[in-house]
């Protein structure tokens, strides 16, 4: 299975805090995909653990990397746009 | 030693209702026992882990269902951290290790904790997970977490802090809350608010209070009282409205259109405060010249009669604007904000001013800008030059940093007028964290140094032939906008909610009795003597 990538922007002003963390947390499981979310260029983490996520420390403002495990370029990109909603602020 | 029949323990109150009830002290749990490696095998270590995780979960799920609405929420939200995979994968390799469950989970949420901690938005989470993985390991131990209150009778509560799996266990009974830490923005305060009941939080001395004793809770006196005379309790004043006007305007402070509009329904005189970050926290990219005017032409044209104030961006590193770039420092409230970011985005608060004037020409409203965290008459003054340069506006600055309140005399034909943000001059005066629950008692507005320094700052202005406001939080306390009006204060702005109260407190009284009262509060060396003394001078008038 190949990896499909898409970019988010975290536009909530208190950065990637613990909702959002935990909708993506909550998205991911019902997927059932691997999906890993990280800085461009540097380690990801694996986006089931919101603990894994808000560690990242991503501030508002800040780009990021979604990467999706499947061939299903529809699916993907709509994961991807629904991670993108729960960053959006309030 | 335990306090005496009479003794009055002051703390800080939260909300007007009083209670007087029988103290039931909370002690805190049976000590945890130390973490020890396993005895027995992994798989049954795991299986204890995850049972005790359960039953933490489930009783999360009883919390939230017994609280509701809000509450509800957190409790969602802490059972999500309970439940996460990676914390049971990283203490279940604690457990291959060789470790205990209880052991395994401890360390695993340290090392999380490790993880999330120094960031100020995670700090409570932090503390709520550190909870968690303590009622975990009671769980584990055989302790019992839970607080037995009865459900009937009149209980008054007295602990170090609650966390909101304690204060969702509050029954029906619990008429009053006192803890010896915690400031009034702490979870128990908050609860407290919602669900009226008397309390009063940072107040050290009642750790001398024993089951048993019957106590007055008096939050609007900021005390509590060893008496069962509900009669003590002190009374929030009602003013009586005596002028057609009050003393000084009351301007309101907005952050935003539907901010301007609900101040219009208010009898606010103009705008006191109008905060511009909100435009621009959440654009990803600079707002164009066009957009930030039209923003700003309609936010003026439905403000309230009178004139605006406008403050440039406020933002620093731990408020950032996206655009703006902001790298992150070690102490963001004294780094690089507000006017400072003029040194790398001259042309952004170019931009900013050019827009207000175009946006004043359009509304045909009477606009005046100021500048934040100005710190020395040097920077009062490049600001009012570039103001001047740009627009027809009255020109100002906040006065916010003790270096600015020293020499507002200084500001003589710099400026038209100066506005202090009471809370940030509190914050820098007494080197007080805002964002620090435990220092609460210091950035209480009544602190006799605040005020001093209010009141030279009003008569350095006046001296200095400029006019003089107030929009920090102390402006929206009624009896505190008195004080200020007879320190010679001359307009208050105050959060949209309050302008009827301070509206009403400034019209309740001449500007001698101001005076005389303001003057009386000066000759106070407490916080809390200075709130008590005004409260009685307005309450004799």
């Amino acid at each position: 299975m190949s990896s499909i990538q898409g970019q988010v922007q975290v536009l909530d002003p208190i950065g990637l805090h613990a909702r959002p963390a935990s909708q993506i947390v909550k998205l991911v499981k019902e997927s059932g995909l691997e999906i890993t979310i990280g800085r461009p260029g540097q380690e990801f983490a694996k986006a089931n653990s919101a603990l894994r996520l808000m560690a990242l420390k991503i501030s508002s403002g800040e780009a990021l990397t979604v990467e999706v495990e499947t061939d299903d370029q529809a699916l993907a990109e709509g994961i991807i746009a629904q991670i993108q909603e729960f960053l959006k602020a309030d | 030693m335990a306090p005496v029949p009479g003794a009055i323990l002051n703390g800080l109150g939260v909300g007007l209702v009083s209670a007087v009830g029988d103290v039931l002290v909370i002690k805190q749990s049976q000590p945890l026992p130390e973490w020890k490696k396993s005895t027995k095998t992994k798989e049954e270590e795991l299986a204890d882990l995850k049972s005790a995780i359960e039953f933490v979960s489930s009783h999360l799920d009883e919390l939230g269902i017994k609280a509701g609405g809000t509450s509800a929420e957190i409790f969602d939200a802490l059972k999500m951290l309970l439940e996460d995979d990676e914390l049971f994968e990283v203490a279940s390799a604690h457990i291959e290790d060789g470790w205990s469950a209880a052991a395994a989970i401890g360390k695993a949420v340290d090392e999380f904790s490790e993880l999330l901690g120094g960031d100020p938005t995670f700090d409570e989470r932090v503390a709520d997970f550190q909870d968690l993985s303590k009622r975990v390991q009671a769980r584990l131990a055989g302790i019992e977490t839970a607080l037995s209150i009865p459900e009937k009778g009149r209980i008054v509560l007295v602990g170090e802090d609650f966390s909101p799996a304690d204060t969702a266990q509050f029954t029906d009974a619990v008429v009053g809350v006192i803890t010896l830490k915690g400031g009034p923005t702490s979870h128990t305060a908050i609860i407290c608010r919602s669900k009226s009941i008397a309390a009063v939080v940072s107040c050290p001395d009642a750790a001398g209070l024993e089951t048993g004793e019957r106590v007055l809770v008096d939050p609007v006196g900021d005390r509590v009282l060893v008496s069962d005379d509900e009669s003590l309790a002190t009374k929030a004043i009602a003013f009586v409205v005596i002028n057609a006007e009050p003393l000084i305007p009351v301007r309101a402070n907005i952050g935003s259109l539907e901010d301007a509009k609900a101040a219009h329904e208010t009898r606010a005189n103009g705008v006191g405060l109008f905060r511009t970050e909100l435009l621009y926290l959440s654009a990803k990219t600079e707002p164009s010249l066009e957009q930030q005017v039209a923003s700003y032409t309609e936010i003026l044209k439905a403000s309230p009669e009178g004139p605006i104030v406008v403050r440039t961006i406020d933002a620093g590193s731990d408020k950032p604007v996206p655009f703006l770039n902001m790298p992150e420092e070690e102490n963001p409230s004294l780094g690089v904000r507000g006017y400072r970011l003029i040194a790398e985005h001259r042309s952004f608060i170019e931009g900013q001013l050019k827009a207000l004037e175009q946006a004043r020409l359009a509304s045909g409203r009477e606009v005046w800008v100021m500048a934040p965290m100005i710190a020395t008459a040097e920077e009062a003054k490049a600001f009012a030059d570039l103001a001047r340069s740009i627009g027809s506006y009255k020109v100002g600055i906040m006065v916010e940093t003790p270096s600015i309140a020293l020499i507002v005399e200084q500001l003589k034909g710099v400026l038209d007028f100066i506005s202090v943000g009471t809370n940030d001059l509190s914050q820098y005066l007494f080197a007080a964290d805002r964002m620090n629950p435990s220092l609460g008692a210091l950035l209480n507005h009544w602190q006799p140094a605040l005020i001093k320094s209010l009141a030279s700052i009003a008569s350095g202005a006046k001296a200095a032939g400029i006019s003089s406001g107030v929009c920090g939080e102390s402006a929206s306390d009624p009896a505190f906008a008195v004080v200020l009006a007879g320190l010679g204060i001359e307009s208050v702005s105050v959060s949209r909610s309050q302008v009827t109260a301070v509206h009403n407190a400034l019209s309740s009284l001449s500007l001698a009795d101001a005076k005389q009262i303001a003057k009386a509060v000066l000759n106070e060396t407490t916080a809390e003597a200075a709130k008590a003394t005004a409260l009685r001078e307005i309450a004799n008038r």
